[in-house]
Parts: C-alpha cells; structure tokens; sequence
C-alpha cells in the first residue's frame, strides 16, 4: 500500500475543507493524511458489543420549542460584524453558476 | 412519436406555514426588508445552538401522513457539508439518516387511469437565505435562512412530462388542503427539481441523469421536462453521450439551459448533528397532529361526482378551497349538489370575484344557501332572478323570501297562464312562426323575447320555452 | 494588603462587613493582571467595565447569600461576551466583538460577579499547550520556561498565580483538567449538558463542556452552582433539577469503592507522577476507601476515536468562518472561492487548518461510512464499559497527565505526542462524565502533579466529596510564590 496520499486526493480535500494549502504543505498532508488513515483504520478490528451507537451523551431527548416569536436582531445589528455589506444586504463577491 | 423512455425523478421543496423558523424563534415572513427576521442562530454566529420548532414536526407529521408514507418514531438531524455563501454555517442542518417519511405514494390520474407516483422518502431541513446577483456581487438576505422546509422525494417512476404536471398539480392540492404550505412556486414557497434521463428500450439500464433545477411555475414543469427529453432525445439521435449536468429552464428561450457541469459525485460529508438529540414521536403525537387534517381533494372529487357534478366542475370548487368546504357542510343532508355547485360557480363566484371578497366576508349562511337552492331547483326562481338578487343575497341580512317580496318578483309558473299567453304571442307573429318553419332557429329566441316582453320577464323561462317549442312544432 | 489569595468565604465576610469593596478587588486583580503581564493569561483585560461594574457593586448592598457577589472572574476566550471581544485565541475572531452573552456569562453578570478579561487559549481550543493561540502561549506560574498546558491555559495560569480566584474554561479532550493539574489548581469538567453550550463557540459538540477552575474544591463547587441549569438554547442541556454541590464536602469517605483502571497507570506515564499517586493511593485505603484495580476495555482506542469524532464535527463547526458575516476577510478578494480560501488561509493556525483537514479527510468519500459509524459504535460500547465499572464502584480514579507541565520549546508539530497528552481525559468526554483534576504534589523538579476523579454522570457532589478529603489530607500550599517549593 501507498504510504501516502495522491496529490489529487489531498487537493479534493483542501477544497472540500476551502483550506488553501501550499506546496509544503501539500506534501506534509500527503503523508500526515495517510498516517491518521492507517491509525484511524484500526478501529475497523476492534469487536463491538452491540449495534448500537452514541451520537454525544445526550442525558435527553430533544425538548420541542413552542411556536412562538421571539426577539430578533435589527438590521443594524446583522451588520455589526459584517466585513461587506451594502444597504441592509450583506455582500460577497459574485457567485457564479446560479 | 419517440422511440425512447423517459425516466424522471422529482424533488419539491415546500416552505412550511409557521410562525418562526425551525431552530430559531425568529419570524418565518416573506416580502419584509432585507435582514430584518434574523437573530443571531439564523446568521450563524459563532457559539449558537439550534432549537426545533415544535410546529414544524407537526406539520412534517401531517405532510407524511397525506403522502400516505410510513412515519419514522425515532429520528435525529444530520449536517450536511457544503460551502456557499447562502449556506450561513456552512453545513445545512437536514434528515440524512432518518427521514421523518419513507414510501409514501400520490395517487394522479392520466387519461382516465390511476397511477401511483411513489415518494421515496421526505425530510425536514432548513431553507438557505436568499441571494440576488449584482453586477459583480451578490447580495445576501437572511430573512429566509432557517424557514423550514420539507423535501419530497419521488422514486424514478415518473414517466412523461404530463405525468410530472399531474403530480406537481396533485401534490400541491393535497399539501395547500392540508395546510402545510401556501405552496406558491412564484414566491419560492414551493420548488420543484427534475432528474431527466431516457433510455432506448425498457430492458435497457437508465440513461444519465440530468438536473433541472428551480423550476418557477407548474406550467414550467411539464414544458422543461418536455423540452429537455427532446434535447437529449436529439443528442441521442446524432450517436452523441449526454453528460451529467445541472440545468434550469428559461421560458424566455422557452427550453433548458445549462447552469453547470456536474462534479464528480457531490461529497456532502454527511454526519449526525450533534447539537439536536433524538426526537421521539408518540402514538399520541401523530394523533395529535393529524386530528385537523379536513377532507383532501381526491375524497371530495369523488363525492362530487357520486352528487353528479361534473369532473370539470368538481375541480373548480376543490380549486375553490372556501367553496369546496362550504359545499362540504351540505354533505350529509339532501341539498341538490348539482344546482348548489352551478350556483356557487356561476354567480356566487362573479359576486366575489368583482368584490374580491371570500365566502365569510359575506351574509350568505348555510340556511339562506339552502333556501336559494331549493327555489332555483323547483323553478321559483329563474337564473335571470339570481343574478338580480345575488348582491343582496350576499349583502343583506333579509332571509331569500324576504328578498324575493322586496325585489318583487313574481314568477309565472303555472302553465295554463304560460300556454295563453304563448298562443297569443304565436298568433300575433305568424311571419316568425313561418320562419321557424322554415328552419330558421333563430326566429324561436325572437318569440321567447316577445314572450317575455309580455310577461315582464316573469315567465319562468325553462317552462315557457317547453311550451312553445311544443306548441310550434306541433303547428309543423 | 492581598485579598484575592483568601478564600472566597474570607472576601466574603469582608465585602459584608464593609472592610473592603468590589473595587478594592477589581483594582487588586487589575494590578496584579499589569505586574504579571509576561504570563500572558489575557488576551482582552475588561479594565473600564470592571471598574464601572465594581463602583455599580459598591453603591449596592451586599448579598449575604451570594458568596460569588462582587468577585472577579476571568472568561476563557471562546466563551462569547456581549461587546466584549472574543477571539478564541484566533487571528480569525481579532475583531469580533459578540452581539450576545453566553448562557454562562449571562449567570455570572446575574450574580454580580465581575469579569475581568478573557483569557489565552489554544486557537479555537485546538491544542494541549495553549501555544496554538495567535497571540502567543501563556507561561506556567511555577516555571515560566514550562508550558501552561491547554487549551484553558490562560484560565489555569491566572488562577494559578492568584490573579483571579476563578476562572471558567472549556473541555472537549481534557482542555480544564489537563492545564489545571500543570498549574496546580482545580479544574472541572462536569457532565456533558450540565452546563449550557449556548455561547461557547463549537469546537466539537458532543464532547465540548465548560467547566469552573479554582484554587481549591471547595470555591470549584460553589462556581459550578452558579453556571449549571437547563438552557432552553441548548438541547443537550440536561433537565436535572438544581443541587448544592457544595453539599456533601467534609463527609466521611470511608466504605467509599473507588476503580483505578489498569491502563491509567501503565507504562504510558512517568514514574514520579506513578509514585506520588500511589502515595496517595495508600493514604486512601488507610482511611478505609477500598480501591481496586479494573481492566476497561476500549480504552486505549480513545485518541482514535477523538481524532473521527472531534476532528470530523470541528470541520464543520468552523466551516462558518468565511469572511462573509463576521471576524477576518481577505481583503479584496477576486470571487467566492479565493474569498473563501484566503480569508480561511489567513485567518487560521495551522493547527486549526491541520485539525480541519484531517476532520473532513475522515468524513469524506465512504471514510464516513466505514469509520465515523463505527467509531460511534466503539463510542456507544466505551460509555456502557464505564458504566459497567460504575455499577461496582462510586469512582474511578488516575493520574490526570502522563507527564508534568514540559517545556515551551518543545516539538510543536509532532500531534500524536499532543494527543497522548490527554490519552487519559478523553475518554471522559467520549463517555460525557463529570471529572475533575485536583493537585496532589509536586514532581522533583517543583511542577505540579494532578490526579484525576471521574464519576458517573451527574455524581459531581460525589467527586466534589472525595476530591475535598484529598485536598485536606495533602494540605499543599499552592501559592506559586511561596508554593511547596521545597516540600
């Protein structure tokens, strides 16, 4: 077995993720990704007891919240933290493909 | 005619009708300025948590009970993982593992036979926010973020454009009935993605897939999906491959266009959310939720026509809904259902529609309608007479009697008075007797004219017009 | 005069008597926050609104019931505050300034505490060390050669050298407990949903829970009192009713049945902190506690499942920093996509981007399919194993660290080192129980030990109990100035 990933499958990642990555670190992932795949493949040999599976430890069930309106932001507020906007609108570059 | 198969699959999108959105109590509103209904779950603000709506698994529980699918008791959310800028956490917080409604079914009618299209399964998911391109940017609105949203999904057994139509017509009957949607396509309430593909023959493996995507009106659906089996029919034709892509219908062009050339399987990461525990549905739960689900359509259609309305009049007062729920209340008792629906489509229908009022804006009440149906059925009053007395019917708070002295209208009913006064209407006229003769029909309205000219048009019409149809024919 | 180093009962009867006031405090723990700058425990000191909230306090009279009323406390920094900044340690979040509270913070402002600052941590919690943070690592009060420990590195070094008498922080891998036995103080990681998540920005959902650090059990019990409770914002938050935490310390531990795990003393850790542990070990069954040794199975395949898990949500969870709504945005960017890889490339450490990559690595393709579910499953099985132990015994006790506090300067880039760190915390947070990290000595070369006491879900009284003997048995003087620094 390949003791690395291809660059192809690290850059499927990267985008996946919208981490840019450099060509350092492209070879550092290459190898690093494997590792953590071979360790992490491991678990494929440990015997379980059951079928059952932990999503977190909920100690609860998912109480239902009532349909009721509560207190919002005004747009002033939304905009607080907003790198770009313009009016109430928050802006981004153009999104192509829609 | 084509020598290939299609194979469609359909995805709806429906907004569902609630007071907030799904994980956050913010308003679920249309139309208000832009970031106005958002709060900091709805932005995605670093350290926020969702909650659910109890609204929403209601009115989800509802929705997978009118598709007639198996409901799910225990389920949990998944996150699915994409980047966009619609997308305000990144993921989209929706029912991977365990939709909330699995095989499920609509039943349509395509030429005169019945035909399951089956749902495959329906979830419940967040909407995204609503972006609108400008120049070299794209704007963004938050408003929309986080209404919820249940995805229908169809099995591939969709076989024509037609049949398509017929089930997005039939689901959004069903869902509006219901009261889960207001399912407007033109305001995005509802929206509708095709998978298109065809294939030679039966025996053949499918063909590739394409997507069409937010398609904008019902019409639209069954046109791009016609349009798009005729691209790939011709693609075929010239020994050419059809490559997986997404594409959108432009009625301008009036065919599909392409938005973009699909990546190599979509890699959504899917994995169980974390911050939302299981959701348990009782017995009681789905009881609960579905109690007020009112008659459907399919139902109501069926015992209009057993009444012995018409098809096409069956669906243009199941269209009605206020109308078809009125007609309902008559149900059980012996009101004639035939005359009833004439006169809620006739008009009743133009009285609201030039006063653009609903049924309950009006003094019409169930006591005052049957009246009004009774005397039209036994001839008491000519349709003449109701369009007289229709505004005061529905505006006045004087029962029909009342309003029949008021009006003063006085019917001649009784045929030895119609019969002398069509003698003498024939004898003065004996030029238009002749013509009639002659086989020229039209001289038979000139004497109904005269007749009624007599009368004050107080001759009941039905009556008179017997009578002298048999009188004339008897001078033949 | 020093009033910060006392008790919070001590400070207490002073405030009620009127000897001192809020202000005499905030000035004290500003001072000394000044005087100690190079530890580097704040990234945001609140000097205004501290001393605006302490003049508030000082025209008010004070609450008899409340022990926690007019005391300073110092947030871990990726616990959001209103108009406060919160970075979490992040170039991404320099400029965020939240436009709402915590659920915790909400509680501390409604017990009249005072917050001071917010404190240094590993980038978004990422790390062991607390040397991820963009602005720098704090520096551990016994050794300022040595590090903190993380990710609540900042909490554990200001309590530690007595610059505040609390702190929260937050645990998803041994984030409180870890930093808190390599500072010599008392942290807690209580049940997963004692505490409400709303406003602690996600590092890994199902394992994340914010937890008091203390100088001593006592004052951790009180701090938990304050900030437990169900949050209607946060599902995961338990029901369970409200408790004295407080209540069963000074009780009688003998007849009590505690486990130590096998594994927990392995070879994996260093002799010393082995030695001193038995130590304590013999002192226990002197007093009657019967203590047994257990094997629990799973165990050992913790920092696999933390790297599926922790790594796969984190992924997600900080898939909202995009430089479109908040924090860092590349300038000018060309279209959506170099917005998004910049700002994410400029805005994160490398440990968050690594940390990212391995998260989506794992959940990408069919790695999901084949390893996420099974790592819930081998999850689902740790937690009943625990519980199995739990049927026997009231406690499980350890080590809370395989080593002490180690140097700043060593191999930052060697992960797997990093994660056995907290080989054995993580399984606590897999099995979501309440544990806590108290100090128990000092290795040779004058670092802080810390041992570990986990209990069943809920039993945080119970560990409280235990945990309160030891400390009173051992009497260590954990004052770094003056310190057992030659015990």
């Amino acid at each position: 077995m390949a003791d690395r990933l291809t660059r192809e499958e690290v850059e499927h990642v990267a985008k996946l993720a919208r981490v840019e990555i450099s060509d350092d670190e492209m070879e550092k992932y290459q190898v690093e990704l494997k590792q953590i795949l071979d360790e992490v493949m491991k678990i494929n040999d440990v015997v379980l007891y059951d079928d059952e599976y932990m999503i977190a430890p909920w100690s609860v069930d998912s109480e239902l919240r009532k349909d009721e309106v509560g207190d919002m932001l005004d747009a002033k507020d939304v905009l607080e933290n907003v790198p770009r906007h313009s009016g109430n609108y928050i802006e981004v570059p153009v999104v192509l493909g829609e | 005619m084509s020598n290939y198969i299609p194979t469609i699959g359909i995805e709806v999108h429906v907004e569902l009708k609630t007071n907030t959105k799904i994980f956050s109590n913010a308003i679920n509103g249309y139309g208000m300025g832009a970031n106005t209904l958002t709060n900091v779950i709805d932005l995605g603000y670093p350290g926020t948590l969702p909650t659910i709506n109890k609204e929403v698994i209601r009115q989800a529980i509802k929705a997978a009970t009118v598709l007639n699918c198996e409901i799910r008791k225990d389920m949990h959310f998944d996150r699915k993982n994409y980047f966009y800028p619609d997308n305000p956490k990144n993921y989209q917080i929706t029912q991977f593992n365990t939709p909330i409604g699995h095989d499920g079914y609509v039943l349509i009618e395509v030429d005169g036979v019945e035909k399951k299209i089956e749902i495959e399964e329906m979830h419940i998911e967040e909407d995204t926010c609503k972006s609108a391109h400008r120049g070299n940017v794209t704007l963004l609105d938050f408003n929309r973020a986080g209404v919820p949203l249940i995805e229908i999904v169809t099995k591939p057994c969709i076989s024509s454009s037609e049949e398509a139509k017929l089930y997005i017509e039939k689901l959004r009957e069903i869902l509006l009935y219901a009261g889960i949607s207001d399912c407007k396509m033109e305001e995005g309430s509802m929206r509708c993605d095709a998978n298109v593909s065809i294939r030679p023959k039966e025996s053949a493996p499918y063909g590739t897939k394409v997507e069409i995507k937010n398609i904008g009106s019902i019409s639209n659906v069954g046109l791009s999906i016609q349009k798009e089996i005729m691209r790939q029919e011709k693609i075929y034709n010239n020994n050419e491959t059809i490559t997986p892509q997404t594409r959108r219908f432009d009625s301008k062009l009036n065919d599909t266009v392409l938005m973009r050339v699909k990546e190599t399987g979509n890699d959504y990461r899917y994995f169980p959310e974390p911050d939302i525990p299981f959701i348990h549905l009782t017995d009681e739960d789905i009881r609960e939720a579905t109690k007020d689900i009112p008659m459907l359509p399919d139902e109501r259609r069926k015992i209009y026509i057993n009444k012995g309305i018409t098809r096409v009049n069956s669906d243009k007062i199941i269209n009605h809904r206020e109308m078809s729920d009125f007609l309902n209340s008559f149900i059980e008792s012996d009101l004639d259902f035939v005359v009833a629906s004439n006169l809620l489509l006739g008009d009743i229908a133009s009285y609201l529609n030039k006063t653009n009022k609903m049924l309950k804006d009006t003094l019409l009440s169930k006591e005052k309608f049957v009246v009004l149906v009774e005397k039209v059925k036994d001839n008491k009053l000519t349709s003449k007479n109701v369009k007289d007395i229709i505004e005061d019917i529905m505006e006045k708070d004087l029962t029909i009697d009342d309003i029949i002295e008021e009006k003063g209208i006085t019917n001649i009913t009784d045929n030895s008075i119609i019969e002398s006064i069509v003698d003498k209407i024939i004898e003065d006229n004996m030029e238009s007797v002749e013509d009639y003769k002659n086989g020229h029909d039209r001289s038979i309205k000139y004497l109904m004219g005269q007749i009624m000219k007599e009368t004050k048009g107080q001759a009941e019409p039905r009556i008179t017009m017997q009578l002298l149809k048999e009188k004339l024919d008897s001078l033949k | 005069m020093r009033y910060l180093d006392k008790d919070i009962k001590e400070i207490h009867e002073l405030l009620v008597s009127k000897k001192i006031c809020p202000l005499d405090l905030v000035n004290e723990a500003l001072e000394l926050i000044e005087k100690n700058k190079d530890l580097n425990c704040f990234i945001t000191v609140d000097k205004e609104n501290a001393i605006e909230m302490a003049n508030r306090l000082g025209e008010m009279e004070v609450d008899k019931d409340n022990l926690l009323f007019g005391i300073p406390i110092a947030i871990k920094d990726n616990i959001v505050t209103k108009g406060l900044r919160t970075t979490c340690a992040s170039r991404m979040l320099d400029n965020f300034i939240p436009i709402y509270d915590a659920c915790v913070v909400e509680k501390i402002k409604e017990l009249n505490m005072i917050i001071i600052g917010k404190t240094n941590m590993d980038e978004f919690a990422m790390g062991s060390t607390s040397r991820t943070s963009y602005y720098k690592a704090p520096l551990n009060p016994w050794n300022k050669k040595m590090i903190s420990g993380g990710s609540s590195g900042g909490s554990a070094v200001a309590v530690g050298a007595r610059l505040v008498p609390l702190a929260l922080g937050s645990d998803t891998g041994g984030s409180i407990r870890q930093p808190a036995s390599y500072c010599g103080i008392v942290g807690m990681k209580p049940t997963y949903g004692r505490v409400s998540r709303f406003g602690l920005v996600a590092f890994a959902s199902s394992l994340d829970q914010i937890g008091p650090m203390t100088k001593n059990v006592y004052e951790n019990a009180l701090l938990l009192n304050a900030i437990v409770g169900r949050d209607e914002r946060d599902l995961t938050s338990s029901d369970k009713e409200k408790e004295d935490f407080t209540r069963l310390i000074g009780e009688d531990i003998s007849g009590m049945r505690v486990a130590i795990p096998t594994y927990f003393i392995s070879d994996i850790v260093e002799k010393e902190i082995k030695d001193k542990f038995n130590e304590l070990k013999e002192t226990l069954k002197k007093k009657n506690v019967i203590i047994d040794l257990v094997d629990i199975k799973y165990l050992e395949n913790a920092v696999t499942l933390y790297q599926i898990i922790a790594m796969g949500e984190a992924s997600s969870n900080l898939a909202r920093f995009d430089g479109i709504r908040y924090g860092y945005s590349t300038p000018n960017p060309t279209d959506i996509d170099q917005l998004y890889l910049k700002t994410r490339r400029e805005g994160f450490g490398n440990e968050v981007k690594r940390r990212i990559m391995v998260g989506s690595y794992l959940l990408s393709g069919e790695n999901a399919q084949l390893y996420y579910n099974k790592a819930l499953k081998i999850r689902d099985d740790m937690k009943k194993e625990l519980m199995k132990v739990f049927e026997k015994y009231d406690l499980i006790i350890g080590p809370t660290t395989t080593t002490t506090a180690y140097s700043l300067d060593s191999d930052l880039d060697n992960p797997l080192k990093s994660y056995m760190d907290d080989v054995l915390v993580i399984p606590v947070n897999m099995a979501g129980l309440p544990a806590i990290s108290i100090p128990i000595g000092f290795s040779n070369s004058k670092m802080p030990i810390g041992m570990h006491i986990i209990g069943k879900p809920f039993s945080e009284a119970t560990i409280y109990k235990f945990a309160s003997f030891i400390e009173k048995e051992l009497n260590l003087d954990l004052n770094p100035e003056r310190g057992d620094k030659d015990e």
